[in-house]
């Protein structure tokens, strides 16, 4: 009795090790379901459409992009780091915006070590902008005002603890400035309170500049190099400006222990997406574009940020 | 003159024009339908509207809204129970006529005052829309803040037979609004620890909730007391035809309710419901014939129906030049055009000026399209309504609520989250609170927490910045001078009431 039984459990365990195996091997089989923690219509949706759109022709079954917006990105992550890591499930975020959220608010997910990393595939950068009329030509002006009058000015971002409120928290503390700052809720309205001479200066994605260069002007992006698509904007890094390097890389995660055949298999097959032209098409009228690293690379990219960011966001955990 | 070209998009493409015209009928029936209203319903369409494009998604709700205005009027006429709030004032008309066997005639001076007043108001919008877009681009969380108070005072003087219950009603909807991430740190608040609540609550079930599954409590439990059955209205066979004699008496007051209800629909937070009173008793007060009015007068049907739905163009103008929801309607057209990634506020005339004239565009088709079919077929269908039994209809709006609530966010504590609104809009209901105060508050105290603490952040000098700021100092003054009328009529109905007594 004993014996039958322990032979019938090695014989299913073999049966289950066999069909993972296979199960890896002739992925994908079913549509890949690409998580994108925030609401559609914004700019890592726009990435995850593209991608979904561009697979077709790399990846024998669909992509399709599943909007889990709330709580900062954070309810789509709780929802695929409890996934099944059988490689149908996965996520696309903002990662600086991802690192942050779990840096400043309580949670178990740690991004680095919750995720498998697959690959970057975007890159989102904040810049410092000023309305057009502003006297400020150059963000030198903008130090040197603040220096003048400290905390006198004031200037906007779309939301504390957000990698643009980081971005422009470090940039302020490098140059040794203080300005207080007016949280507003996204991007465009950030961009509107701009264009309206609500604030003097703000932080807020180089895309968002794209369509509106007689409303405000870019001084610079927050950056060692420019933007690869907004590559009018001159970066800190050659005015010589301190800044902290933090920015947002879009990247694919997987639930942690999907298959390695799996993760490599996407990889793959997401660099040959990000390289079509049909996927800087898409993006290119939202003023983003293509930037592709390894999972490798882009998992010590966001461990390079988190170092970078932590002095910076000490004082916003809650 | 943008909204040539926009007219001749919307009417080349026929898809669109069937979308238009379903919407004018989906309208009239749930605005028909007591205890459905234009605002559930588009709740419930709402998930719908995700796959399909940018402009149909929104034509289709905002005619749904008008035409659901309209749908009102019907059973205010017929069935003495307004089926929007909006109509409540044309019921008091209305009825006395269908009880005189003129129920087809005042259908038709319902639907033909609202199509002047509806026409009215888009006709203003479209003129006025180019400038206020300009000026809102100048306006900062100071004005909008400001344009907040306005609209909540105004709310509140509004409220209803029981001030404190009113006033509570629309605590409890502020309450509501701050459980989540406060909007300038960004912490929790309110949420218990809970991850879902941290996520606050959605518009979408609530309303849901608090309208729909509130409403089938409610009618349950009407039905378990024995009802009284529906008189039938004799028919009187002059009673149906309206002649061009008889409707002239009535223009007047048409187009004095479409000026009252444009003008309030430019405030957000006001609303069909206080124009179409506004109108009437405007009306009757300047009427050659008051002392018909209440009895059956066709022009106490034209005043508060042009009243009422000349408020639905112009509440456009504060939500999209704005980003301010003046409706419940307006709060979840505001996430349309979200979803569909395109970004309400000052910045919408520079990025989508073609798709905000191509909406209007089909507002005013849609309007054609309600008057029409109202005008030849709104007592057949009337008809068809009282027939489908309440065993069929409720049972069948309880399950989707439940299908809308989830498929909004593909979310299942949103269904949790709806549940409880129901319950908690029925109990409101059941005790006599302000379902309606509780959603607006819920609907605008959001932003204006937002503008307010931005504003104060935004300021040297505290709260003086919406003094020193004189478009925000304006609206301040507004919805004080709002308060101080509101109180004063308040006291004078007091004294009215002591008189009263003391003559006893």
């Amino acid at each position: 009795m004993k014996r039958r039984f322990f032979i019938g459990a090695a014989v299913a365990a073999a049966a289950l090790i066999t069909t993972a195996n296979s199960f890896a091997a002739d992925w994908p089989k079913r549509p890949i379901n690409l998580v994108v923690p925030y609401k559609a219509g914004g700019g890592t949706d726009a990435y995850a459409r593209a991608i979904s759109a561009a697979a077709e022709g790399v990846l024998d079954v669909p992509v399709v992009v599943v909007n889990k917006p709330g709580s900062g990105g954070l309810n789509g992550a709780n929802a695929v780091v409890g996934a099944r890591p059988d490689g149908y499930t996965m996520m696309m975020t903002s990662g600086g915006s991802f690192l942050l959220s779990t840096m400043t608010r309580e949670t178990k997910i740690d991004p680095l070590e919750s995720f498998d990393f697959v690959a970057q595939v975007g890159q989102l950068r904040t810049a410092l902008m000023v309305p057009v009329n502003s006297p400020f030509k150059t963000a030198q002006d903008v130090i040197e005002a603040a220096k003048a009058d400290p905390g006198s000015l004031r200037w906007a971002h779309s939301g504390r603890g957000g990698f643009h409120h980081v971005g422009g928290l470090g940039f302020l503390s490098m140059n040794d400035i203080k300005a207080q700052d007016v949280p507003f809720k996204g991007g465009g309205p950030t961009r509107a309170a701009l264009i309206g001479e609500q604030a003097d200066f703000g932080f807020l994605g180089v895309q968002q500049l794209r369509g509106f260069e007689e409303q405000i002007r870019a001084l610079a992006v927050n950056s060692e190099d420019r933007d690869t698509i907004m590559s009018d904007v001159p970066s800190f890094g050659e005015l010589g400006v301190p800044f902290a390097a933090v920015s947002s890389p879009v990247i694919v995660f997987a639930p942690k222990g999907t298959p390695a055949e799996v993760t490599s298999a996407m990889e793959a097959a997401l660099s040959e997406i990000v390289a079509k032209p049909e996927f800087a098409e898409l993006l290119a009228e939202r003023g983003t574009g293509p930037v592709y690293a390894s999972g490798a690379d882009a998992k010590a990219g966001l461990a390079a940020m988190k170092s970078d960011a932590e002095p910076l966001v000490k004082d916003l955990t809650n | 003159m943008e909204i040539f070209p926009a007219l001749l998009t919307v009417i080349t493409d026929p898809t669109l024009i069937l979308a238009i015209i379903l919407a004018a009928i989906v309208g009239m029936v749930v605005g028909a339908t007591p205890g459905l209203t234009a605002s559930a319903a588009i709740a419930m369409l709402l998930p719908v509207t995700f796959y399909m494009s940018p402009i149909f998604a929104l034509a289709f709700l905002y005619v749904i809204g008008k035409s659901g205005r309209y749908g009102g009027s019907v059973a205010a006429i017929l069935f003495n129970t307004p089926g929007t709030a909006a109509s409540a004032a044309t019921q008091i008309d209305g009825y006395p006529l269908a009880r005189a066997g003129k129920a087809g005639k005042a259908m038709k001076v319902a639907t033909i005052s609202s199509v002047i007043g509806d026409l009215m108001g888009d006709v203003m919008l479209v003129i006025g829309f180019g400038f206020i877009a300009v000026i809102a681009l100048k306006l900062g969380p100071p004005e909008t803040f400001a344009i907040y108070f306005a609209a909540f005072v105004v709310i509140g003087s509004v409220i209803g037979k029981s001030i404190i219950k009113g006033l509570i009603s629309a605590l409890l909807g502020i309450i509501v609004a701050m459980v989540g991430l406060d909007p300038i740190s960004s912490e929790e608040r309110y949420t218990f620890g809970s991850f879902d609540l941290s996520n606050g609550i959605g518009l979408v079930p609530l309303m849901i909730g608090v309208f729909v599954l509130g409403e089938v409590f409610a009618q349950l439990e009407a039905r378990k007391k024995a009802k009284g059955e529906i008189k039938e209205n004799p028919n009187d066979p002059n009673g149906y035809s309206l002649s061009f004699d008889e409707y002239r008496p009535c223009i007047p007051h048409a187009i004095r309710g479409g000026f009252i209800g444009a003008g309030i629909g430019v405030l957000p937070g006001l609303g069909s419901a206080i124009a179409a009173f506004i109108s009437y008793g405007e009306g009757k007060r300047r009427a050659k014939n008051p002392e018909q009015w209440g009895k059956g007068a066709l022009e106490g049907i034209a005043a508060p129906e042009a009243a009422n739905n000349a408020v639905s163009g112009p509440s456009m103008a504060p939500l999209l030049a704005l980003g301010i929801p003046g409706s419940t309607i307006g709060a979840i057209l505001l996430g349309v055009f979200l979803i569909h990634g395109i970004q309400v506020g000052p910045t919408l005339f520079l990025t989508d000026k073609e798709l905000v004239y191509q909406l209007f565009a089909c507002g005013m088709l849609g309007i054609i399209a309600y008057g029409l079919i109202g005008y030849f077929g709104a007592s057949q269908m009337a008809r068809l309504i009282l027939r489908v039994p309440s065993s069929v209809l409720y049972p069948l709006i309880f399950m989707t609520a439940f299908v809308a609530a989830y498929s909004a966010r593909g979310s299942v504590f949103d269904v949790t989250v709806m549940v409880a609104a129901g319950f908690v809009g029925w109990l409101m209901r059941k005790y006599d609170f302000n379902v309606a105060a509780f959603v607006i508050s819920f609907v605008l105290a959001k932003g204006a927490e937002e503008t307010f603490r931005q504003s104060l952040l935004m300021s040297d000098g505290g709260a003086m910045i919406f003094i020193e700021r004189p478009i925000a100092a304006a609206f301040l003054f507004i919805g004080i001078a709002a308060m101080g009328f509101r109180i004063r009529q308040i006291m004078k109905e007091q004294r009215i009431v002591k008189g009263a007594l003391g003559d006893a």
